[in-house]
């Protein structure tokens, strides 16, 4: 391979002629690990050109916000009707699902778990109430259809 | 012109302000000083960021001046600057790995940089290691482009020659 161009270069960065895009092209030829023995002597130089010491982190930035009184940065945020009457509809939602369980365990603590026999009395009770309740000639009408078949069947009197 | 903020524009030039700064005091606990009081200067100037053409160019000058004043009050406390320095390392004849020598040569180098007179080495660390325009730096060492460039060809022949000597002696 060639390197009469980068000796060129290099003879003009000595005298301070590269342009930076020229530097650049050294300093990329250099970072190879493998350069011919006359160019290794200067190797180092522009390796060390490379290195960029990243030394002060965030606690540097982090006292020098609270010296310039800059605090955290203060982002706009948008805020939503909606967003912002979340926790509201939270708690409507909570106290929904309370008075639907409520409303709903009402039903067993009404009718309650007493005693089936008593229960069933009761209900028995209920059925002949509702019959009594019927208008009486509805009743009557009632034995009536049931009673005229038996009176009118002739095998009846036989 | 775009609106410049100090935490998006200034703040991340932290660090290229921290490498002048460490190139012109040579020690990390003056130059982190340095950055700082920058930092707080530059703020202290914030109603006139508009007016300013570079506000990287800008900080790095007020960077080199307040480092400029740290050394000459070092100097004038006796402290020989010295101090900071390796001594020279004389062990990488005895070490035969390859990436150790990488790592001696590299040390050599940042020695031969720092021991370089002062305008010289910021010049050269502007250039070389920040990639900065001769007009930049013109700009912010507040020096014509010729003495830019004149300072550059005096460190890099020097660097050179003190390349070759080494060499010479075997390195």
């Amino acid at each position: 391979m060639d390197y009469k161009y980068i000796e060129q270069l290099l003879e003009r960065y000595w005298e301070g002629e590269t342009t930076l895009q020229e530097e650049h092209i050294l300093r990329t030829f250099f970072s190879q690990p493998e350069i011919p023995e006359e160019f290794q002597k200067f190797q180092a130089l522009f390796i060390c050109q490379q290195e960029k010491e990243e030394v002060l982190g965030d606690d540097f930035d982090a006292r020098i916000l609270e010296m310039t009184g800059e605090t955290e940065p203060k982002k706009a945020k948008i805020v939503v009707l909606a967003s912002r009457l979340k926790p509201l509809f939270k708690a409507a939602a909570i106290v929904a699902i309370i008075l639907t369980l409520g409303n709903a365990a009402q039903a067993p603590w009404n009718y309650g778990w007493d005693n089936p026999q008593d229960e069933y009395a009761k209900f028995h009770q209920q059925k002949e109430d509702s019959v009594n309740m019927l208008s009486p000639i509805q009743a009557e009408n009632v034995t009536d259809s049931l009673l005229a078949p038996n009176s009118d069947d002739p095998k009846y009197y036989e | 012109m775009k609106k410049i903020k100090f935490r998006a524009d200034i703040l991340p030039l932290k660090n290229e302000l921290y490498r002048l700064a460490l190139r012109i005091t040579l020690n990390p606990a003056e130059a982190e000083d340095v950055v700082q009081e920058t930092m707080i200067k530059v703020w202290n100037r914030r109603d006139k960021w508009d007016e300013i053409e570079s506000i990287d160019a800008f900080c790095l000058t007020i960077c080199r001046n307040i480092a400029l004043d740290k050394m000459r009050k070092m100097e004038n406390q006796n402290t020989s600057l010295e101090d900071g320095h390796d001594a020279p390392d004389s062990s990488y004849a005895s070490n035969p790995e390859e990436q150790a020598m990488q790592q001696d040569r590299i040390q050599l180098v940042r020695r031969l940089i720092n021991n370089l007179p002062e305008k010289q080495r910021s010049v050269m660390q502007l250039r070389d290691f920040e990639g900065k325009s001769y007009k930049e730096i013109a700009q912010i060492m507040a020096i014509s482009e010729e003495q830019v460039k004149i300072n550059i060809f005096r460190a890099r022949q020097t660097i050179r020659q003190k390349f070759e000597q080494t060499e010479n002696y075997g390195l």
